[in-house]
């Protein structure tokens, strides 16, 4: 289950973008990136140690439409 | 002069379809300035109460309109869509004219370039009439905006007309022009067509170039065509794909060949429903719709099978990290130094971009690859194309959903682009097709997804679709004949 607290999401906000979240509901935020840090957690199993890197545009040449396809 | 003033029939010009208008321009039945200045009479007349425009260029339209109609007269063969009213999305750049991307920020942005698909609609001869409402930064699909107000849905004006090319849906639905651009980086295109009653096509991802086009997502923005027909679509998209060597990511492969897809037979062809995912959370109207759009196929002897699907739950949510963190990355200065001139929910949707480990990032662009493979491999294994709802619920009250940046706002975007977004991070084509409407008299739309590039069967089967039916051919109440 992801960790993420408003609290977290703020000292990001002043650590590694340096501002100040003034007036923002911190809580709220980091409840919209707890289901997505979980999401990516459990896909990240996928990710191999030798998985060559990603190459999405010959993918979608790959998957095409095509006559020969049955 | 009368905007039908030279039309041989007694009938409202804005009835015509874009490619009938197209034909009656091209052989001269009706000029280019009585269609461009009918459709100027009818933005000026539905803008208080759709609030479709963020601008107009009625003198600018006109003048193109004559030059048109100057060129024919002197015997000149023009492009397809020559002295057609179109207007887009206001975040397509033109030169030296204000792109607002219905932003604050951007209110008086000059941009230093034209876009590719504005240039070649301009080169085909299309009439620039506005730059049309939209979710601000094209972030939400419910298309409220808080600096320009929200667009309304020509249904039913306390409805929302879908997010966020809105006014694309809004202007197209309300017969004002015969078709717009939007862009769709998670449903943009497909849930205003969707919810206002209209055809959209989200392209294949590189099929249509994003140069010139307000960036939000380099992966997975597409720009795409709404309008009234299937044909009329596939001509706006014929005209806007293909390689441009301005952008480097547009695809080599070739296009052109969806509107000459209209008209084929469509019997060999297979529909596959998904059994997971996109039916499970649909409600009970647009189900009943989807089963009778079916029946329609069947009928049409398409062969319709139950198909399993990958489980897209995950995957819909990598796609809104990944999102995020490119939205982030292009909105990061500006969080930063002007963070009280963003919409609040516009700004926590991008602003959670910010807090995404690089890690996570890569890992859904690198996944995305092998995720397209396996759904490609399982979802067209015994079928051609999927039929799902576009949208799983008819146009919420835009009191619904105009909720800001409150707890409800994250479920409620995740309920209406439910359908839509998986599609964007697979990057596959999809078309919305208007198949009904609700008790309340709300359009509901399916959507056609197929392998990439396929977009001509997608036309195919959604041309056939619409000549065995007639919901394309409703006319929003507001759109009365006499105010048309």
């Amino acid at each position: 289950m992801s960790r993420i607290t408003g609290d977290f999401v703020a000292a990001l906000a002043r650590v590694w973008h340096r501002f100040e979240p003034a007036g923002q509901d911190m809580e709220a935020l980091a409840q919209m990136l707890a289901p997505m840090d979980d999401a990516g957690e459990a896909l990240s199993k996928d990710v191999e140690f030798d998985q060559q890197p990603s190459d999405y545009a010959t993918a979608l040449h790959a998957m095409a439409e095509s006559k020969d396809r049955p | 002069m009368s905007a039908t003033s030279n039309a041989h029939d007694s009938a409202p010009l804005g009835d015509d379809s874009l490619c009938a208008i197209a034909a009656r321009i091209a052989t001269g039945e009706v000029s280019a300035q009585a269609v461009t200045e009918a459709a100027i009479a009818r933005a000026e007349r539905l803008q208080p109460q759709l609030n479709a425009f963020i601008s107009m260029q009625a003198q600018a339209a006109f003048d193109a309109a004559r030059r048109i109609d100057e060129r024919i007269a002197n015997g000149e063969v023009l492009g397809p869509l020559a002295g057609v009213p179109l207007a887009h999305k206001d975040m397509f750049y033109r030169e030296g004219e204000i792109t607002t991307c219905g932003s604050k920020i951007r209110r008086d942005f000059v941009a230093d370039r034209t876009s590719t698909a504005l240039d070649r609609l301009a080169n085909a001869g299309a009439i620039y009439l506005g730059g049309l409402n939209m979710s601000e930064f094209a972030v939400g699909p419910f298309g409220t905006n808080v600096h320009y107000g929200n667009c309304h849905n020509p249904w039913q004006l306390d409805h929302s007309p879908g997010g966020s090319s809105s006014g694309s849906g809004a202007t197209v639905a309300a017969r004002i022009v015969y078709g717009a651009l939007g862009s769709d980086t998670g449903g943009s295109v497909r849930i205003p067509a969707s919810l206002c009653g209209v055809v959209g096509i989200k392209p294949t991802q590189g099929r249509v170039s994003r140069y010139g086009l307000m960036p939000l997502s380099y992966s997975f923005d597409c720009a795409g065509p709404l309008a009234r027909t299937v044909r009329d679509a596939a001509r706006l998209l014929d005209t806007i794909a293909g390689h441009d060597p301005l952008d480097p990511t547009s695809s080599h492969q070739p296009a052109g060949d969806c509107e000459s897809a209209c008209g084929a037979d469509v019997k060999s062809l297979r529909i596959g429903i998904p059994s997971s995912y996109f039916y499970d959370e649909v409600d009970s109207q647009v189900a009943a719709a989807l089963e009778a759009a079916q029946r329609t196929f069947a009928g049409l002897g398409v062969e319709i099978c139950a198909v399993d699907v990958p489980s897209l739950d995950q995957v819909n949510l990598i796609w809104a990290a990944a999102l995020a963190a490119e939205a982030a990355t292009i909105h990061r200065k500006w969080l930063r130094e002007r963070p009280a001139d963003y919409g609040a929910m516009v700004r926590r949707r991008i602003e959670f971009g910010l807090y995404q480990p690089a890690t996570r990032y890569i890992e859904a662009l690198t996944l995305r690859d092998s995720i397209l493979r396996e759904f490609c491999s399982t979802a067209f294994t015994a079928c051609d194309v999927l039929l799902t709802p576009s949208a799983p619920v008819p146009a919420p009250l835009l009191s619904e959903v105009d909720v800001g940046d409150s707890k409800a706002m994250p479920g409620l975007v995740m309920l209406l682009s439910r359908c839509t977004r998986p599609i964007s991070y697979l990057g596959l084509p999809a078309m919305s097709v208007p198949c009904g409407f609700s008790e309340q008299g709300l359009p509901l739309a399916f959507q056609l997804v197929g392998r990439p590039f396929s977009e001509p069967t997608l036309c195919a089967l959604g041309d056939a679709y619409q000549h065995a039916t007639s919901w394309h051919q409703q006319v929003p109440p507001i759109t009365t004949s006499e105010q048309r």
